[in-house]
């Protein structure tokens, strides 16, 4: 069982490095200012990694106080990436008023209904409430992303492509724990650790995603101030507007006409 | 291996299967406003569905079996056959600017009927259903009147729905324009 523990400790090492160099592509690229949930999240990430390691170290791995730092810590950190979830879903879609509204509504029944099934799909055991719960948030959260991406396609509405690649990666990684979880809930120990590196690898491809995409990210200017429109452009503006929605109307009226008058009748 | 195990990785496969397919560049560039109103100002081709639907009919070219032209008569159906894709096709593509249209008029509005939405959703699926399902029977000789007419119906609807959206649309655009237009009288300040 060496083996795998040896690998996990490396590609944990590795994970945490890459991390610390992507929150430093964040914070030369000023992201943190424009994506603050996410780089709160990396933080957070990093953090948790620390402390997990840390516990490690001072009380070893089989004792209870680990067991409070690693779930603890992991609460703290499904938080921080609901909320970058939620930032990337309102870059993509609150600029748009009537679909934001609507998608909203439907992005919160649905995920409802996702936490609910999975909660009452898992087993009954105690012991496995916490894996449970862990599961559960994952796959509302790989739902949530899924069904906002399909909103963007349905309406064909502009993404950036870092908002692209975040969305991917946060629900591949939740995709991949949601297995995890759902095998060593049936396996357990036998092949736990195979599957512990199987998640840190998931998790080491999605900050490759992420790498990438912040990468490709030219520099992001500060927000500038609104122009503010005086009355006459504005009302020049609304004018404009109106022709074009009442030219819109009349070539529509046309097309209408032009099915009432079918040489059938 | 339990159901519960195989339901939870059943499911997220159909996750990651749906993620790719969000994530996929369209096919076709979305068409910009001024494309949706060139497109909007053409000639609409299911004004022409009763002379298509005449033409497939057996009846119609009865008088050349009558008459023994075997060979004759094969080409003609074919020809027609021929003819009625592309007319599908048309529609096809008639349909999906109407789409568009109602997309972009989507981007714009500030409210959306969530109901109204479902319902053209399922419309657009029920029309790329009937679509591919004519475009078999064609191909095998069936006759595809009934399918015709439902898809006809349904461009008509879709264009029903876009004037309703669009007149509110404006109702809301004139009645902003109004307020801004009404001259900023506070107390103490006249």
């Amino acid at each position: 069982m060496s083996e795998p523990v040896n690998l996990l400790n490396i590609a944990w090492a590795l994970t945490t490095l890459l991390e610390g160099i992507l929150l430093i592509l964040i914070i030369r690229r000023r992201l943190s200012c424009s994506h603050p949930a996410f780089s709160l999240y990396i933080v957070a990430a990093i953090l948790q990694s620390s402390a997990v390691a840390g516990s490690s170290w001072y009380w070893g791995q089989h004792t209870i106080q680990y067991f409070n730092v690693v779930w603890g810590s992991q609460a703290l950190v499904v938080c921080a990436r609901w909320t970058a979830v939620t930032e990337i879903t309102r870059k993509i879609l609150a600029g748009y008023s009537g679909i934001w509204r609507m998608a909203r509504q439907i992005l919160f029944f649905l995920g409802v209904i996702i936490l609910v099934y999975s909660i009452a799909a898992s087993t009954n055991r105690w012991e496995m409430v916490v894996l449970n719960a862990d599961r559960a948030v994952e796959l509302c959260i790989a739902g949530f992303i899924v069904g906002m991406l399909l909103f963007a396609k349905y309406y064909r509405l502009e993404m950036g492509n870092l908002e692209r690649q975040l969305a991917i990666g946060f629900c591949l990684y939740s995709c991949s724990r949601v297995i995890n979880v759902s095998i060593v809930q049936s396996w357990r120990e036998a092949i736990r650790q195979w599957w512990d590196f199987f998640g840190v690898l998931s998790y080491f491809a999605t900050l490759a995603i992420w790498m990438d995409g912040v990468r490709k990210t030219v520099a992001i200017r500060a927000p500038e101030t609104p122009p503010v429109l005086s009355r006459d452009t504005y009302r020049e503006l609304a004018q404009q507007l109106n022709t074009r929605l009442d030219a819109l109307n009349r070539r529509l009226n046309h097309l209408f006409r032009s099915r009432s008058e079918d040489p059938r009748s | 291996m339990t159901v519960s195990l195989i339901l939870f990785i059943a499911f997220t496969v159909v996750l990651v299967l749906l993620l790719a397919w969000a994530v996929r560049p369209l096919k076709k560039a979305p068409l910009t406003p001024d494309d949706v109103f060139e497109a909007l100002s053409e000639e609409r081709h299911y004004a022409r569905l009763p002379q298509i639907l005449q033409s497939l009919q057996f009846d119609d070219t009865a008088f050349i079996k009558d008459r023994g032209q075997g060979a004759l008569l094969e080409r003609l159906r074919q020809e027609r056959k021929r003819i009625a894709l592309h007319y599908l096709s048309y529609l096809e593509e008639e349909y999906r600017i109407l789409q568009e249209c109602s997309r972009i008029l989507a981007t714009l509005a500030p409210e959306l009927a969530t109901k109204g939405e479902l319902a053209r959703f399922r419309q657009n699926l029920r029309f790329i259903w009937n679509c591919r399902y004519l475009r078999w029977r064609l191909r095998f000789g069936l006759q595809p009147w009934d399918v015709f007419g439902t898809l006809s119906d349904m461009a008509g609807t879709i264009t029903l729905q876009l004037e309703a959206a669009t007149a509110r649309l404006g109702e809301r655009a004139m009645s902003t324009v109004n307020s801004a237009s009404v001259p900023d009288e506070r107390p103490g300040e006249a």
